[in-house]
């Protein structure tokens, strides 16, 4: 029996280890967007965009494929407090024409709250800086950039689930850029090829916590030898455990 | 901090040793069982992250369609698809023959980490994922996935966090660019007074092919 008071605490060593080396905010965590085609803007591209929040810092990767090649893609993290959190429907396109552009999927995702810039500001200034975004070599964009600062209702707005990611710039007539008589909604020297939306995803907050995974079957029922046994790991780790834990804290 | 904490894992699976020689499995109660093979690289923290590391192979979305994991005889070839509870934690499959995928997170072979979770065990013994803890790293984990390509990924740490200090941004989080997979099961004591095992075990694994989509 000496051996299995000692196992429970032993067992509870490792996450204070794991405690020192991390948590510095309480506002912590990681959110993933699975990016999808925009409704009527024709695009082909999907891919993944997944952003750890640490305090008030992000570190964002998007990989996105099948999308425009050697074009710049404006890419942007939106939230609104008064938006739906969400990516635009089809129901969106409120002036007919067939598309949805940025502006169209404002009341969705709400306004720009970072740029995903390749360098330099990554603030709403940097929206249309279309020098500083991937320009999808290969029709592929890998992007990656940490160290990028928001405000906490930012941060918090991705820990609830309640960002979106969207990258720009479509090609609908498919002559490999920009072009066409329909300027942009967000600056009229750029065609609205430029700057409509192309793939968008809410970046769905982690779970939490651990996963209930088991429930206590297989360590009493395999083996005669285990039924007392597992019972009384059970009781050690229901009592000795949470000692444990006290004496832990004290020293 | 973290090697004297294994050092001493390792007496106390001694302790409690003589007990596992009848089931085929590691003990989950046990289950710091030896095949714990901690981090030597623990997953990077983001702070500590080269801000600029090139992309391992990447795949596009396709939904994954079962799970072979030959060094400990998983041969799936369905998986349930999981979303998040009322509570905002990880759901579980219903039943405890079956693994499930975190289908808001990257499907298998997409850049981040993609999540698969299954039972340890039953109210009777044994689940699918009884022997997870046993796998090693190099141990090889393939995803057959839906569009006909198959993600195949190699085991690179092996370890076990209690549920209420689980490391979300380690298993979730950004992956140093590289497309990753997660397999998630219970594991340490389990605890009859909530009915859960207190720990989990998570194998952490990157993708290594690049094979071409075939449909």
């Amino acid at each position: 029996m000496r051996s299995v008071t000692r196992l429970a605490p032993l067992v509870l060593a490792v996450p204070l280890s794991f405690a020192a080396t991390g948590v510095a905010f309480a506002g912590n965590g990681s959110a993933t967007a699975q990016l999808k085609p925009v409704p009527l803007n024709e695009s082909h591209a999907s891919g993944t965009a997944t952003v750890t929040v640490t305090g008030d810092r992000l570190d964002v990767t998007v990989d996105v494929h099948n999308i425009l090649a050697n074009n710049p893609h404006a890419a942007h993290i939106h939230f609104g407090a008064d938006a739906l959190h969400e990516c635009p429907t089809a129901a969106a396109d409120t002036d007919h024409n067939g598309h949805i552009n940025t502006t169209e999927g404002g009341p969705a995702y709400g306004p720009v709250t970072v740029s995903l810039t390749t360098s330099g500001d990554t603030s709403p200034k940097s929206t249309l800086a279309v020098d500083r975004y991937s320009t999808a070599p290969g029709g592929t964009i890998d992007y990656s950039r940490g160290s990028i600062h928001v405000s906490p209702a930012v941060a918090k707005a991705i820990l609830n689930s309640e960002a979106v990611v969207v990258v720009h710039g479509n090609d609908y007539n498919h002559d490999g850029k920009y072009d066409g008589k329909t300027k942009s909604d967000l600056d009229k020297s750029l065609p609205t090829e430029a700057t409509d939306p192309n793939v968008c995803g809410v970046l769905v907050a982690a779970p939490s916590g651990g996963a209930a995974t088991g429930v206590g079957g297989g360590s009493t029922g395999t083996s005669p030898a285990l039924i007392g046994l597992g019972g009384a790991l059970a009781l050690a780790a229901a009592g000795t455990g949470a000692v444990a834990y006290r004496r832990r804290t004290q020293s | 901090m973290a090697s004297a904490a294994l050092t001493v894992l390792a007496a106390g699976v001694i302790d409690v040793g003589v007990t596992q020689q009848h089931p085929p499995a590691p003990e989950p109660t046990a289950a710091t069982s030896a095949p714990v093979d901690v981090p030597a690289t623990p997953p990077a923290h983001p702070h500590h992250r080269q801000p600029r590391q090139p992309f391992g192979p990447v795949l596009t979305w396709s939904a994954p369609t079962g799970l072979a994991i030959p060094a400990i005889g998983i041969d799936l070839h369905d998986l349930v698809r999981l979303g998040r509870t009322s509570a905002g934690a990880l759901e579980v499959p219903s039943s405890f023959d079956v693994a499930g995928w975190y289908d808001l997170g990257p499907a298998p072979g997409q850049l981040g980490a993609a999540v698969i979770a299954g039972h340890v065990d039953s109210t009777s013994g044994p689940a699918v994922f009884w022997r997870l803890g046993q796998l090693h790293r190099g141990d090889l984990v393939r995803v057959p996935r839906r569009d006909g390509s198959t993600a195949t990924f190699r085991v690179y740490a092996v370890a076990q966090y209690p549920k209420d200090h689980f490391p979300t941004v380690a298993v979730y989080g950004n992956t140093s660019n590289r497309a990753e997979l997660r397999l998630i099961t219970c594991g340490g004591t389990f605890d009859a007074g909530t009915g859960h095992y207190r720990d989990n075990t998570v194998v952490f694994a990157r993708l290594i092919s690049h094979p071409a989509a075939t449909a």
